[in-house]
């Protein structure tokens, strides 16, 4: 080749951050640099860019969850930038192998949800995906397809109709009965690959968050587990936002190069649509070739811990918990209220638990359960760690308590100083007045 | 001449059952696996001397003094009966042929002597029949204990009526070396009881010899040689394991212990001191350290056919609880105190025993307490028991400048451990040490982000595998960064970078804060600005991991007194004997549903050796820390503080207000 031939070396540019934009996020621009040295991070977390050794390679601004770096181009660069873009023109734009992704990723169309089910009945959370899918699929301009694996199962494909999908793609067989991994893995991959969808979407369940990373493995694509948020960007790419690094931000991931974009979902985290029982649409049903005795995995029995007594705290929106600082288990008759008129449930903290006052499955915190509610109201809980680890993750803390250095203040977001046997109730009456006052006489 | 031969067939038969007996049992003892307890001979005998013929431990509580006097006896007693059988086999030979300027002080030792033990056998009868010890050991074996003594009493009658008929018959020219048995001769019968007394002492002294091997009496063979096996360094730490296919982890069957586990539970005396010193037992827990070793013996005798022909053995070594086995609730109930190991006489090891029981439930079978699951990810994913944000590792930074660790800029490398990053309380205990090391001078950084958990709990939980994989990543950032010197604010980081990390090769010079408080106050390094009177009394706790296994006791205290002038005010178990927070072993991560709350114990304790009025505990231990404000907090106690020695060192530096 002759050397005069060389096309004008495209200039790369220098990596530079943005003042104030920095979160802080804990290093990553560092982390994906690959030169020694060329990024360091101040006392304030934030990088410090040599741009002699940047080497223009675009990781850093691509990984920054904050957009607070971009790429810097001197004059002369700049130039050099613009006669390409003229001499290349709008057809010479793009090279070929972003035209081949763009092509390969164009064959993949349509939004699927799994409808999770057991013994027939539909797991809520696969409705609220509809919700959800239904909104991504009007912005995609495709159809939402509901996919329905279990045995005597069809009823919920008209479900899935009421709730909002379009078609719904049905497989019928006995050895679905009990969802195994190795069954299921293998009527989705055959229906991924002969109807390729660009989105996938599935509840963070015990049976999603499995079968999700197996899909996800098999068919050599990106999964983002626990999605908070899901949107759809200019390219068609699906934007997945969830919390990183113990919930202090918020990262968008992104799954531009493969097909299809493949999310979880926890429950109550996507709303409710409504049934429209008079939608319809068209089932599909599909065939996978696998017996009962194919399957390695058998299923014996199935225990259910559907108690009606035991309230689950793991999936309550609204917490109000109680610590030692309720003084005695009669107490709590107080927090209950509370939560009754706010739609929640009482959680306790550990030594109110030892101390008998709140069973044990009511437990908050390092050895009880995690917990992530909308909202949780702390009462006479000091906040130290072996709780917060149980429920910093929440997305309002309000904290009621005595000792104003309590370290429970530190982790809420709102924080009343006082007695929890005074407040408690007054905010209790407060909201029965509301309540009378905002309904219909 | 036929009292000869039937003596002789006796004496035959016993010795025969004895060595019979004897032999099925300790040789089971080489089935076990290999361990080297052959290195430092010297150091081995002295120690030998000192707890077995010095009997230094079992002199350590009262009531040892009695078995003293009972062990020497028998030594010396020996020569007695041993002239008594072999005069018995060949009338012609016995100590008569010895001058009588030897034999005449003998039969004075042998007179004394005998009266000693007999004196104290009634004691010790007295004492059992008072004070019953026993009513948490599994099975009560208090018979055995009263057959003992009785054997023993019989022994010491027979002597003297044996002597005493001697004397009055006249056979015994140097009665007057014999005033017990002089005493004895001038009984009724003129000296024909002297055959009865004689047979009572043959037929007593074989039923011994064959009782010996099956009764808890084998310690008298077992005992000596296993305090001359016994860990010269402190059991602080547990052995590494090799990790490749095929190979089994922990003591999942008795044959997986190693021979030296095995003799240990051959030469418990079943005294019960480690049961009265562990605080899983005091608070009514399913553990009870001496029925860990007595089923281990069980086990190994149950099983025993098994274990010869390399079998899987019958009777489980970990299940139900019964007396050859032992309940999982048991094994995971261990604070990993020591309290048990520092009271045993014969140097039994209790807690190594334990820690190998939970590697085999963790890696062979994957049983544990559901609350470890969440330990052991965050531990292995976050490198910190809560499951935190790595980055966050540095937000304490924000309250003070904190350098990072540069070798050959900073002298110490400040480790400042998992509960002093992101506990708020111990938070504060890292902000007074690092000012008081500021003030004196000292040179010291962190690695920051960089600090990862040191692994305690994963190891003494049984988790080697995880450990190994953080003590690796470990030793790789302290070599990378060339650490030497280490401060460490918690005192299971203090002995795992010290003691479990030397096994990966890495030795540094470790120093727990309360150390490095203690030296800089005593060399003037830092200076006290005002006495600290505001604290009340101040009541010092040993960290188990500080003192009883790493031996520093006198830091911490000087420190205190340095600063409140006066010596910190003691609980009633204090220094080697202390009592343990109940947050040790990884019990720091479980719940703790059985029985009293061992902190609540502890903080009752304390209580009652302080005065009322303000007053303060003074820990040197993150756990301890919670453990004690929770105990207060239980018991409704608020006029009593928990601090650390660091912040009552920073309360006396604090600059005066005037």
């Amino acid at each position: 080749m002759a050397e005069d031939k060389k096309p004008i070396k495209r200039p790369r540019g220098k990596a530079q951050l943005t003042e104030g934009r920095c979160l802080a996020c804990g290093a990553r621009c560092q982390s994906a640099c690959p030169v020694d040295d060329c990024i360091e991070m101040d006392d304030a977390g934030s990088p410090v860019i040599d741009q002699s050794k940047c080497i223009g390679c675009v990781k850093c601004v691509k990984v920054c969850p904050a957009q607070a770096i971009d790429m810097f181009f001197t004059p002369e660069e700049r130039a050099i930038l613009d006669q390409i873009l003229a001499e290349r023109g709008a057809e010479g734009a793009e090279d070929p192998e972003a035209r081949a992704l763009a092509r390969k990723l164009a064959e993949y169309r349509g939004v699927w949800v799994l409808v999770e089910q057991t013994e027939g009945e539909a797991a809520k959370v696969s409705w609220e995906l509809l919700g959800k899918g239904r909104a991504l699929a009007d912005t995609l301009s495709v159809p939402l397809s509901a996919l329905v694996i279990g045995a005597e199962v069809e009823h919920l494909c008209s479900e899935a109709f009421a709730y909002g999908a379009d078609t719904a793609y049905l497989v019928d067989a006995p050895a679905f009965r009990y969802y195994r991994t190795q069954s299921y893995l293998r009527a989705v991959c055959q229906l991924v690959a002969k109807y390729k969808p660009e989105i996938i979407l599935m509840g963070a369940t015990g049976l999603g968050r499995d079968l999700a990373g197996a899909v996800a493995t098999a068919v050599g694509t990106g999964l983002t587990a626990d999605c908070t948020g899901l949107a759809i960007d200019d390219k068609r790419n699906l934007m997945q936002t969830r919390p990183a690094f113990g919930g202090n931000i918020m990262a968008t991931i992104m799954c531009d190069r493969f097909r299809p974009q493949m999310a979880t979902v926890r429950p109550h985290v996507m709303q409710m649509p409504d049934k429209d029982p008079n939608r319809i649409g068209t089932t599909i049903s599909e065939t996978c070739e696998i017996e009962e005795e194919d399957i390695l995995v058998k299923v014996l029995e199935t225990i259910g811990d559907r108690q009606s007594h035991n309230v689950d705290i793991a999936g309550a929106d609204l917490i109000v918990s109680g610590g030692r600082g309720m003084m005695g288990k009669d107490n709590f008759a107080v927090l209950q209220e509370l939560a009754d008129e706010l739609g929640g449930v009482v959680g306790a903290s550990r030594s109110a638990v030892d101390a008998g006052w709140m069973p044990m499955d009511r437990q908050v915190g390092q050895t009880g359960k995690t917990v992530r509610p909308k909202i949780y109201i702390a009462c006479g809980i000091s906040g130290a760690i072996q709780h917060l680890v149980g429920m910093q993750d929440s997305d309002v803390i309000i904290a009621i308590n005595r000792d104003k250095d309590a370290p429970i203040f530190q982790v809420a977001k709102y924080g009343v100083v006082g007695d929890v046997l005074t407040i408690v109730p007054a905010i209790t009456n407060r909201l029965r007045q509301l309540k009378a006052a905002g309904s219909p006489k | 001449m036929s009292q000869q031969i039937a003596f002789t067939i006796l004496v035959l038969l016993a010795a025969a059952t004895f060595g019979v007996l004897t032999w099925r049992r300790l040789s089971l003892i080489r089935f076990g696996k290999a361990e080297n307890r052959f290195d430092h001979l010297a150091r081995r005998a002295w120690d030998m001397l000192l707890y077995s013929f010095g009997q230094k431990r079992v002199l350590a509580r009262p009531f040892g003094v009695n078995h003293f006097v009972i062990f020497w006896s028998f030594l010396i007693l020996l020569i007695a009966n041993s002239e008594f059988i072999v005069s018995g086999l060949l009338p012609d030979v016995s100590l008569r042929l010895l001058p009588d300027f030897v034999r005449g002080p003998l039969l004075l030792l042998f007179d004394v002597v005998s009266l000693l033990a007999l004196v104290a056998i009634v004691l010790a009868v007295v004492r059992r029949l008072l004070f019953k010890l026993d009513t948490k050991y599994v099975k009560r074996r208090s018979v055995e204990g009263f057959l003992i003594l009785a054997f023993i009493g019989l022994l010491m009658v027979a002597y003297f009526g044996i002597h005493g008929s001697e004397i009055a018959r006249g056979q015994e020219p140097l009665k007057a070396w014999m005033p017990v048995s002089s005493l004895a001769a001038s009984l009724p019968g003129d000296g024909a009881y002297g055959s009865y007394f004689w047979w009572l002492h043959a037929v007593v002294l074989c039923a011994f010899l064959v009782f010996l091997p099956i009764s808890k009496h084998m310690h008298i063979m077992t005992a000596i040689p296993n305090s001359f096996f016994a860990r010269l360094d402190k059991p602080n730490t547990q052995p590494r394991e090799e990790f490749a296919p095929g190979n089994t982890y922990g003591a999942g069957i008795v044959s997986d212990f190693t021979w030296k586990d095995l003799l240990d539970s051959f030469s418990c005396t079943e005294c019960g001191r480690c049961q009265e010193a562990c605080p899983a037992t005091a608070t009514d827990k399913a553990l009870n350290p001496r029925q860990v070793i007595h089923s281990i013996k069980m086990n190994l005798l149950a099983n025993a056919s098994a274990v010869k022909a390399g079998r899987q053995p019958a009777v489980p070594l970990i299940g139900a609880e019964g007396e050859a086995t032992n309940a999982t609730e048991a094994i995971w109930a261990c604070t990993t105190c020591g309290a048990c190991m520092e009271a045993c006489p014969v140097l039994i090891e209790h807690m190594p025993k334990i820690v190998k029981m939970r590697r085999n439930l963790v890696e062979m079978k994957s049983e544990f307490p559901d609350e470890l699951l969440n330990l052991f990810e965050n531990m292995e994913q976050r490198s910190n028991p809560w499951g935190i944000a790595p980055t966050e590792r540095t937000k304490w930074h924000t309250t003070m400048e904190v350098k990072d660790f540069v070798a050959g800029e900073t002298e110490y490398l400040f480790y400042i451990g998992c509960a002093g990053t992101f506990d708020s309380r111990q938070k504060a205990v890292t902000v007074a040490i690092a000012t008081v090391l500021n003030l004196a001078g000292v040179s010291w950084g962190v690695l920051g982000k960089e600090e990862r958990c040191c692994g305690d709990s994963a190891r003494r939980l049984g988790n080697e595998y995880l450990f190994d994989q953080m003590a690796r990543q470990n030793v790789e950032i302290f070599t990378s960064r060339k650490v030497t010197k280490v401060i460490t604010q918690c005192p299971h980081c203090f002995n795992t970078l010290k003691n479990d990390y030397r096994q990966y090769g890495l030795e540094l010079q470790v120093l727990h804060h309360s150390e490095v408080l203690g030296r800089l106050l005593a060399e003037g390094k830092v200076k006290p600005n005002r006495q600290v009177t505001a604290l009340g009394q101040v009541l010092y706790h040993d960290s188990c991991y500080l003192g009883r296994h790493n031996g520093i006791y006198d830091e911490p205290r000087r420190a205190i007194a340095a600063m409140t002038g006066e010596a910190p005010v003691e609980a009633p178990r204090n220094r080697a004997n202390a009592f343990c927070c109940g947050a040790g072993g990884g019990r720091m991560w479980m719940e703790e549903g059985v029985g009293e709350r061992i902190n609540v114990e502890r903080v009752g304790e304390a209580i009652s050796a302080l005065q009322a009025g303000p007053s303060t505990v003074c820990v040197a231990c993150p756990y301890c820390l919670t453990m004690f404000e929770d105990g207060l907090k239980d018991k409704g106690v608020d006029n009593i503080r928990v601090m650390d020695v660091a912040e009552v060192v920073a309360e006396g530096l604090r600059p005066s207000l005037n």
